[in-house]
Protein backbone atom coordinates (compact mmCIF):
# COMPACT_ATOMS: atom_id res chain seq x y z
CA UNK A 1 0.00 0.00 0.00
CA UNK A 2 1.14 3.35 -0.79
CA UNK A 3 -0.07 6.52 0.73
CA UNK A 4 0.10 8.96 -2.56
CA UNK A 5 -2.56 11.08 -1.47
CA UNK A 6 -0.94 14.13 -0.36
CA UNK A 7 -4.06 15.01 1.79
CA UNK A 8 -4.25 11.60 3.48
CA UNK A 9 -0.47 11.55 4.00
CA UNK A 10 -1.19 15.17 6.01
CA UNK A 11 -3.85 13.97 7.71
CA UNK A 12 -2.29 10.59 9.06
CA UNK A 13 0.52 12.06 9.75
CA UNK A 14 -1.19 14.53 12.15
CA UNK A 15 -3.09 12.07 13.96
CA UNK A 16 0.10 10.19 14.09
CA UNK A 17 1.01 13.13 15.99
CA UNK A 18 -1.83 14.27 18.00
CA UNK A 19 -2.48 10.38 19.13
CA UNK A 20 -5.35 9.53 17.59
CA UNK A 21 -4.06 7.13 15.40
CA UNK A 22 -3.97 3.96 17.48
CA UNK A 23 -3.54 0.63 17.46
CA UNK A 24 -2.94 -1.52 14.01
CA UNK A 25 -3.57 1.82 11.83
CA UNK A 26 -0.46 3.55 14.09
CA UNK A 27 1.86 0.13 13.67
CA UNK A 28 0.76 0.09 9.91
CA UNK A 29 1.87 3.98 9.93
CA UNK A 30 4.80 3.90 11.52
CA UNK A 31 5.97 0.93 9.36
CA UNK A 32 5.68 3.87 6.30
CA UNK A 33 7.63 6.38 8.38
CA UNK A 34 10.16 3.68 8.20
CA UNK A 35 10.43 3.77 4.22
CA UNK A 36 9.59 7.53 3.29
CA UNK A 37 11.45 9.98 4.16
CA UNK A 38 8.93 12.84 2.81
CA UNK A 39 6.32 11.13 4.89
CA UNK A 40 8.95 11.56 7.97
CA UNK A 41 9.27 15.36 7.02
CA UNK A 42 5.40 15.74 7.04
CA UNK A 43 5.33 13.97 10.92
CA UNK A 44 8.75 16.31 11.61
CA UNK A 45 6.40 19.39 10.31
CA UNK A 46 3.40 18.55 12.67
CA UNK A 47 5.95 17.64 15.52
CA UNK A 48 7.28 20.95 15.20
CA UNK A 49 3.44 22.46 15.00
CA UNK A 50 1.90 20.46 18.24
CA UNK A 51 4.52 20.29 21.07
CA UNK A 52 4.73 23.42 21.58
CA UNK A 53 1.40 22.43 23.18
CA UNK A 54 3.02 20.78 26.23
CA UNK A 55 4.52 24.07 27.13
CA UNK A 56 0.59 24.87 28.96
CA UNK A 57 1.73 21.68 31.45
CA UNK A 58 3.16 22.52 34.71
CA UNK A 59 6.15 21.00 35.34
CA UNK A 60 5.74 17.49 37.86
CA UNK A 61 9.13 16.81 39.30
CA UNK A 62 9.92 12.56 38.76
CA UNK A 63 11.39 10.53 41.69
CA UNK A 64 14.80 10.74 41.65
CA UNK A 65 15.47 7.53 41.28
CA UNK A 66 14.06 7.16 37.75
CA UNK A 67 17.56 9.54 36.93
CA UNK A 68 19.61 6.40 38.87
CA UNK A 69 17.45 3.44 36.54
CA UNK A 70 18.56 5.59 33.57
CA UNK A 71 21.68 5.83 34.79
CA UNK A 72 22.47 2.04 35.11
CA UNK A 73 20.47 1.36 31.67
CA UNK A 74 22.91 3.42 29.58
CA UNK A 75 25.91 1.90 31.37
CA UNK A 76 27.87 3.76 33.70
CA UNK A 77 27.70 6.56 36.20
CA UNK A 78 29.17 9.23 36.96
CA UNK A 79 30.44 8.43 40.30
CA UNK A 80 32.29 5.86 38.84
CA UNK A 81 33.99 5.06 41.86
CA UNK A 82 31.23 4.41 44.32
CA UNK A 83 28.94 2.25 41.50
CA UNK A 84 30.10 -0.73 39.91
CA UNK A 85 28.59 -1.60 36.87
CA UNK A 86 29.18 -4.72 35.28
CA UNK A 87 30.63 -6.03 32.16
CA UNK A 88 28.53 -6.77 29.35
CA UNK A 89 26.50 -3.44 29.32
CA UNK A 90 28.78 -1.86 26.91
CA UNK A 91 27.65 -4.87 24.39
CA UNK A 92 24.39 -4.50 25.55
CA UNK A 93 24.46 -0.81 25.08
CA UNK A 94 24.71 -1.53 21.32
CA UNK A 95 22.84 -4.24 21.64
CA UNK A 96 19.74 -1.65 22.82
CA UNK A 97 20.60 0.84 19.68
CA UNK A 98 19.46 -1.91 17.94
CA UNK A 99 16.38 -2.42 19.01
CA UNK A 100 13.23 -0.23 19.71
CA UNK A 101 11.88 1.04 22.57
CA UNK A 102 9.37 -2.13 23.11
CA UNK A 103 12.09 -4.17 23.91
CA UNK A 104 13.21 -1.90 26.93
CA UNK A 105 11.66 -4.53 29.45
CA UNK A 106 14.05 -6.64 28.38
CA UNK A 107 16.98 -4.67 28.27
CA UNK A 108 15.83 -3.97 31.74
CA UNK A 109 15.73 -7.70 32.71
CA UNK A 110 18.93 -8.20 31.22
CA UNK A 111 20.13 -5.24 33.63
CA UNK A 112 18.29 -6.87 36.84
CA UNK A 113 20.27 -10.18 35.56
CA UNK A 114 23.47 -8.68 34.84
CA UNK A 115 23.72 -6.72 38.18
CA UNK A 116 23.18 -10.33 40.16
CA UNK A 117 26.51 -10.95 39.17
CA UNK A 118 29.14 -10.57 41.68
CA UNK A 119 32.25 -8.64 40.66
CA UNK A 120 35.06 -9.93 40.69
CA UNK A 121 37.49 -7.64 42.99
CA UNK A 122 40.99 -8.93 42.05
CA UNK A 123 42.68 -8.00 38.71
CA UNK A 124 45.99 -7.20 37.69
CA UNK A 125 47.19 -3.69 37.21
CA UNK A 126 48.52 -3.38 33.96
CA UNK A 127 49.84 -0.33 31.10
CA UNK A 128 49.78 0.29 27.40
CA UNK A 129 50.89 2.65 25.34
CA UNK A 130 48.97 3.26 21.97
CA UNK A 131 51.10 4.32 18.78
CA UNK A 132 49.94 4.73 15.26
CA UNK A 133 52.32 2.99 13.10
CA UNK A 134 54.49 5.51 12.45
CA UNK A 135 55.02 4.91 16.11
CA UNK A 136 53.50 8.54 17.66
CA UNK A 137 52.12 7.84 20.54
CA UNK A 138 48.43 8.43 21.30
CA UNK A 139 46.90 6.94 23.89
CA UNK A 140 48.07 5.97 27.54
CA UNK A 141 46.07 3.21 29.37
CA UNK A 142 46.37 2.41 32.69
CA UNK A 143 44.98 -0.15 34.95
CA UNK A 144 45.02 1.33 39.12
CA UNK A 145 43.13 -0.74 40.19
CA UNK A 146 40.32 -3.68 39.19
CA UNK A 147 37.49 -2.76 37.20
CA UNK A 148 38.69 0.62 36.35
CA UNK A 149 40.94 1.94 33.46
CA UNK A 150 42.32 5.32 32.91
CA UNK A 151 43.02 6.03 29.68
CA UNK A 152 44.77 9.10 28.33
CA UNK A 153 44.83 11.13 25.70
CA UNK A 154 48.51 12.22 25.06
CA UNK A 155 48.35 13.79 21.65
CA UNK A 156 44.87 14.15 20.66
CA UNK A 157 43.98 13.67 16.79
CA UNK A 158 43.50 17.30 15.49
CA UNK A 159 39.98 16.85 13.82
CA UNK A 160 37.78 14.19 15.05
CA UNK A 161 34.92 15.36 12.52
CA UNK A 162 32.08 14.09 14.59
CA UNK A 163 33.54 10.79 15.06
CA UNK A 164 34.16 9.06 18.21
CA UNK A 165 37.10 7.30 19.84
CA UNK A 166 36.30 3.44 21.05
CA UNK A 167 38.93 1.71 22.93
CA UNK A 168 39.13 -2.25 22.13
CA UNK A 169 40.97 -4.87 23.95
CA UNK A 170 42.62 -7.38 21.59
CA UNK A 171 42.78 -11.18 23.15
CA UNK A 172 45.15 -13.60 21.55
CA UNK A 173 42.81 -15.15 19.75
CA UNK A 174 38.91 -14.21 19.02
CA UNK A 175 37.32 -11.06 18.49
CA UNK A 176 38.10 -7.57 19.92
CA UNK A 177 36.00 -6.39 22.91
CA UNK A 178 34.87 -3.30 23.29
CA UNK A 179 35.84 -0.91 26.18
CA UNK A 180 33.54 1.59 25.57
CA UNK A 181 34.03 5.09 23.82
CA UNK A 182 36.77 7.35 25.24
CA UNK A 183 37.07 11.16 24.93
CA UNK A 184 38.99 12.30 22.51
CA UNK A 185 41.12 14.76 24.51
CA UNK A 186 41.94 14.78 27.99
CA UNK A 187 41.06 11.29 30.36
CA UNK A 188 38.80 9.16 30.10
CA UNK A 189 37.71 7.30 33.63
CA UNK A 190 36.28 3.79 32.40
CA UNK A 191 34.47 1.54 35.12
CA UNK A 192 33.33 -2.47 34.42
CA UNK A 193 32.93 -4.44 36.99
CA UNK A 194 34.29 -8.02 35.42
CA UNK A 195 36.44 -6.04 33.61
CA UNK A 196 39.17 -8.42 34.22
CA UNK A 197 37.09 -11.16 32.26
CA UNK A 198 37.05 -9.01 29.46
CA UNK A 199 40.82 -8.48 29.85
CA UNK A 200 41.37 -11.54 30.18
CA UNK A 201 44.09 -12.75 27.60
CA UNK A 202 44.04 -9.78 26.67
CA UNK A 203 47.10 -9.16 24.30
CA UNK A 204 46.46 -5.54 22.77
CA UNK A 205 44.74 -2.56 23.46
CA UNK A 206 43.38 -0.53 20.10
CA UNK A 207 41.73 2.68 19.37
CA UNK A 208 39.41 2.97 16.53
CA UNK A 209 37.33 5.83 15.17
CA UNK A 210 33.52 5.23 15.19
CA UNK A 211 30.23 6.70 14.43
CA UNK A 212 29.09 8.74 17.69
CA UNK A 213 28.14 6.43 20.34
CA UNK A 214 30.51 3.88 18.87
CA UNK A 215 31.00 1.04 16.62
CA UNK A 216 27.05 0.06 15.18
CA UNK A 217 27.96 -3.53 14.54
CA UNK A 218 30.29 -4.32 17.63
CA UNK A 219 33.54 -4.51 16.05
CA UNK A 220 35.76 -1.87 15.29
CA UNK A 221 35.10 -0.48 11.70
CA UNK A 222 37.71 -1.83 9.20
CA UNK A 223 40.05 0.44 8.36
CA UNK A 224 39.49 2.84 11.18
CA UNK A 225 41.87 1.22 13.69
CA UNK A 226 43.95 4.77 14.69
CA UNK A 227 46.48 3.33 17.25
CA UNK A 228 47.30 0.14 19.20
CA UNK A 229 49.52 -0.83 21.79
CA UNK A 230 50.80 -4.08 23.95
CA UNK A 231 49.46 -4.74 27.56
CA UNK A 232 52.43 -4.80 29.30
CA UNK A 233 51.11 -6.69 33.26
CA UNK A 234 52.78 -5.86 36.21
CA UNK A 235 54.25 -8.57 38.40
CA UNK A 236 52.03 -10.46 40.50
CA UNK A 237 53.52 -9.58 43.75
CA UNK A 238 52.17 -5.75 43.16
CA UNK A 239 48.38 -7.11 43.59
CA UNK A 240 46.97 -6.32 46.93
CA UNK A 241 45.75 -9.89 48.78
CA UNK A 242 42.23 -10.57 48.71
CA UNK A 243 39.71 -9.60 51.50
CA UNK B 1 4.28 36.88 31.05
CA UNK B 2 6.37 36.44 27.29
CA UNK B 3 7.64 39.76 27.10
CA UNK B 4 10.80 39.09 29.38
CA UNK B 5 12.20 35.45 27.67
CA UNK B 6 12.06 37.37 23.97
CA UNK B 7 15.60 36.14 23.66
CA UNK B 8 15.49 32.64 26.47
CA UNK B 9 13.99 30.49 23.99
CA UNK B 10 16.46 30.41 21.45
CA UNK B 11 19.40 30.35 24.12
CA UNK B 12 17.52 27.21 25.89
CA UNK B 13 17.02 25.51 22.44
CA UNK B 14 20.87 26.10 21.97
CA UNK B 15 21.95 24.93 25.00
CA UNK B 16 19.60 21.46 24.52
CA UNK B 17 20.81 20.90 21.44
CA UNK B 18 24.38 21.05 22.65
CA UNK B 19 23.85 19.01 25.35
CA UNK B 20 22.24 16.71 22.75
CA UNK B 21 25.23 16.60 21.02
CA UNK B 22 27.65 15.96 23.38
CA UNK B 23 25.38 13.16 24.80
CA UNK B 24 25.92 11.51 21.24
CA UNK B 25 29.47 11.43 22.01
CA UNK B 26 29.06 9.86 25.06
CA UNK B 27 29.71 12.34 27.51
CA UNK B 28 27.46 11.44 30.36
CA UNK B 29 28.15 14.55 32.53
CA UNK B 30 26.15 16.06 29.74
CA UNK B 31 23.24 13.75 29.48
CA UNK B 32 22.63 14.20 33.10
CA UNK B 33 22.59 18.07 32.66
CA UNK B 34 19.78 17.39 30.09
CA UNK B 35 17.87 14.71 31.93
CA UNK B 36 18.07 17.29 34.83
CA UNK B 37 16.78 20.35 32.64
CA UNK B 38 14.12 18.52 30.69
CA UNK B 39 12.61 16.02 33.59
CA UNK B 40 9.99 17.75 34.83
CA UNK B 41 8.60 18.66 31.23
CA UNK B 42 8.85 15.63 29.90
CA UNK B 43 7.24 13.94 33.18
CA UNK B 44 4.17 16.16 33.00
CA UNK B 45 3.64 15.12 29.40
CA UNK B 46 3.81 11.64 30.13
CA UNK B 47 1.82 11.66 32.90
CA UNK B 48 -0.64 13.59 31.88
CA UNK B 49 -1.69 10.58 29.05
CA UNK B 50 -0.76 7.19 31.21
CA UNK B 51 -1.93 9.13 34.79
CA UNK B 52 0.38 6.73 37.11
CA UNK B 53 3.28 7.95 38.24
CA UNK B 54 5.04 4.81 38.64
CA UNK B 55 3.89 4.29 34.77
CA UNK B 56 5.29 7.75 33.78
CA UNK B 57 8.67 7.39 35.22
CA UNK B 58 8.66 3.55 33.33
CA UNK B 59 8.21 6.02 30.33
CA UNK B 60 10.52 8.69 31.73
CA UNK B 61 13.14 5.85 31.76
CA UNK B 62 12.53 4.12 28.79
CA UNK B 63 12.72 7.75 26.68
CA UNK B 64 15.82 8.53 28.15
CA UNK B 65 17.81 5.80 27.19
CA UNK B 66 16.24 6.09 24.03
CA UNK B 67 17.35 9.59 23.95
CA UNK B 68 21.13 8.67 24.89
CA UNK B 69 20.67 5.74 21.93
CA UNK B 70 19.57 8.07 19.29
CA UNK B 71 21.09 10.83 20.80
CA UNK B 72 23.46 11.38 17.46
CA UNK B 73 20.15 11.01 15.36
CA UNK B 74 19.37 14.31 16.57
CA UNK B 75 21.38 16.27 14.20
CA UNK B 76 19.35 15.16 11.37
CA UNK B 77 16.17 15.94 13.42
CA UNK B 78 15.63 19.20 12.10
CA UNK B 79 13.54 20.13 14.97
CA UNK B 80 14.30 22.15 18.44
CA UNK B 81 15.27 19.80 20.93
CA UNK B 82 12.53 19.89 23.54
CA UNK B 83 10.49 19.20 20.21
CA UNK B 84 12.04 15.68 19.60
CA UNK B 85 12.41 14.73 23.44
CA UNK B 86 8.72 15.84 23.37
CA UNK B 87 7.85 13.46 20.89
CA UNK B 88 9.72 10.70 22.13
CA UNK B 89 8.16 11.00 25.00
CA UNK B 90 5.12 10.96 23.61
CA UNK B 91 5.68 8.07 21.61
CA UNK B 92 6.37 6.17 24.23
CA UNK B 93 3.16 7.01 26.55
CA UNK B 94 1.16 6.12 23.66
CA UNK B 95 2.37 2.98 23.20
CA UNK B 96 2.39 2.23 26.78
CA UNK B 97 -1.73 3.28 26.94
CA UNK B 98 -2.79 1.08 24.65
CA UNK B 99 -0.75 -1.99 26.13
CA UNK B 100 -3.72 -4.81 26.45
CA UNK B 101 -3.50 -5.38 30.02
CA UNK B 102 -4.30 -0.98 30.44
CA UNK B 103 -6.71 -1.38 28.25
CA UNK B 104 -8.55 -3.83 29.75
CA UNK B 105 -9.04 -2.72 33.12
CA UNK B 106 -12.26 -1.19 34.22
CA UNK B 107 -12.48 2.56 33.36
CA UNK B 108 -14.30 4.47 36.60
CA UNK B 109 -12.83 1.72 38.93
CA UNK B 110 -9.12 2.79 37.02
CA UNK B 111 -9.93 5.87 37.00
CA UNK B 112 -10.83 6.35 40.35
CA UNK B 113 -8.13 4.55 42.06
CA UNK B 114 -4.79 6.07 39.93
CA UNK B 115 -6.02 9.19 38.14
CA UNK B 116 -3.96 12.00 39.16
CA UNK B 117 -4.76 15.82 40.25
CA UNK B 118 -7.00 16.34 36.58
CA UNK B 119 -7.56 19.73 37.87
CA UNK B 120 -6.55 22.88 36.30
CA UNK B 121 -7.27 21.17 33.71
CA UNK B 122 -5.33 21.58 29.87
CA UNK B 123 -6.79 24.96 29.48
CA UNK B 124 -5.92 26.93 32.49
CA UNK B 125 -2.57 25.86 32.38
CA UNK B 126 -1.46 28.43 30.17
CA UNK B 127 1.92 29.40 30.37
CA UNK B 128 2.90 30.39 27.11
CA UNK B 129 5.96 31.39 26.00
CA UNK B 130 7.43 33.36 22.86
CA UNK B 131 7.91 29.86 20.88
CA UNK B 132 4.45 28.93 22.03
CA UNK B 133 2.73 32.09 20.90
CA UNK B 134 2.00 30.35 17.20
CA UNK B 135 0.07 27.24 18.11
CA UNK B 136 -1.93 28.97 21.12
CA UNK B 137 -2.76 31.78 18.58
CA UNK B 138 -3.98 29.27 16.16
CA UNK B 139 -5.51 27.23 18.95
CA UNK B 140 -7.53 30.12 19.78
CA UNK B 141 -8.71 30.51 15.91
CA UNK B 142 -10.13 27.29 16.18
CA UNK B 143 -13.95 26.50 17.35
CA UNK B 144 -14.29 25.36 20.74
CA UNK B 145 -15.90 21.64 19.76
CA UNK B 146 -11.99 21.59 18.19
CA UNK B 147 -10.12 22.84 20.91
CA UNK B 148 -11.30 20.85 23.16
CA UNK B 149 -11.34 17.24 21.17
CA UNK B 150 -7.87 17.84 20.28
CA UNK B 151 -6.82 19.40 24.21
CA UNK B 152 -7.78 16.30 24.84
CA UNK B 153 -6.22 13.78 22.43
CA UNK B 154 -3.44 15.73 22.71
CA UNK B 155 -2.83 16.16 26.86
CA UNK B 156 -4.50 13.11 27.90
CA UNK B 157 -3.44 10.91 25.06
CA UNK B 158 -6.95 9.32 24.11
CA UNK B 159 -8.19 7.89 21.15
CA UNK B 160 -10.72 9.09 18.83
CA UNK B 161 -13.60 6.90 20.91
CA UNK B 162 -12.28 7.89 24.06
CA UNK B 163 -12.58 11.53 23.30
CA UNK B 164 -15.97 10.32 22.44
CA UNK B 165 -17.29 8.75 25.53
CA UNK B 166 -15.42 11.23 27.34
CA UNK B 167 -17.34 14.00 26.17
CA UNK B 168 -21.03 11.66 25.37
CA UNK B 169 -20.77 12.62 21.81
CA UNK B 170 -20.90 10.20 18.82
CA UNK B 171 -17.78 8.68 17.38
CA UNK B 172 -18.04 10.55 14.21
CA UNK B 173 -18.87 13.56 14.92
CA UNK B 174 -15.37 13.71 17.31
CA UNK B 175 -13.73 12.21 14.09
CA UNK B 176 -14.94 15.34 12.29
CA UNK B 177 -13.93 17.98 14.74
CA UNK B 178 -10.55 16.60 15.07
CA UNK B 179 -10.25 16.16 11.75
CA UNK B 180 -11.53 19.84 10.71
CA UNK B 181 -9.53 21.11 13.44
CA UNK B 182 -6.22 19.92 12.61
CA UNK B 183 -6.87 21.13 9.30
CA UNK B 184 -7.43 24.51 10.40
CA UNK B 185 -4.77 24.67 12.59
CA UNK B 186 -2.41 23.55 9.44
CA UNK B 187 -3.67 26.50 7.76
CA UNK B 188 -3.10 29.21 10.17
CA UNK B 189 0.43 27.26 11.22
CA UNK B 190 1.61 27.43 7.93
CA UNK B 191 1.43 30.72 7.18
Amino acid sequence: MKLANPELRSKLAAEYVLGTLRGGARRRFEDHLKLDMDLRAEVAKWETHLMPLADRLAPVEPRGRVWKKIEARIGSSTKADEVRITGGLWESVAFWRNLGLGSSGLAAAMVTMMFVLKPVEQAPMLTAVLAEDDNVARVFVEQPKAGVLMVKMVQPWKTMNGMALELWVVPKDGAPRSLGVINDSGETKLVLARMDEKLAGGMVFAVSKEPPGGSPTGKPTPGMVMCKGAIARMPAKQLQPPI
Amino acid sequence: MTGASSTAPNAANERLANLLAQAGLGDRAAFADLYETTKSKLFAVSLRIVRERHIAEEVLQDSFVNIWNNATKYAVAQSAPMTWMTAIVRNRSLDIVRRPFLEMQDEDDYFATNMVDERPGPEHLLEARRDQVKIERCMKGLDGEQQQTITLAFFQGLSHSEVASHLGKPLGTVKTHIRRGLLKLKGCLET
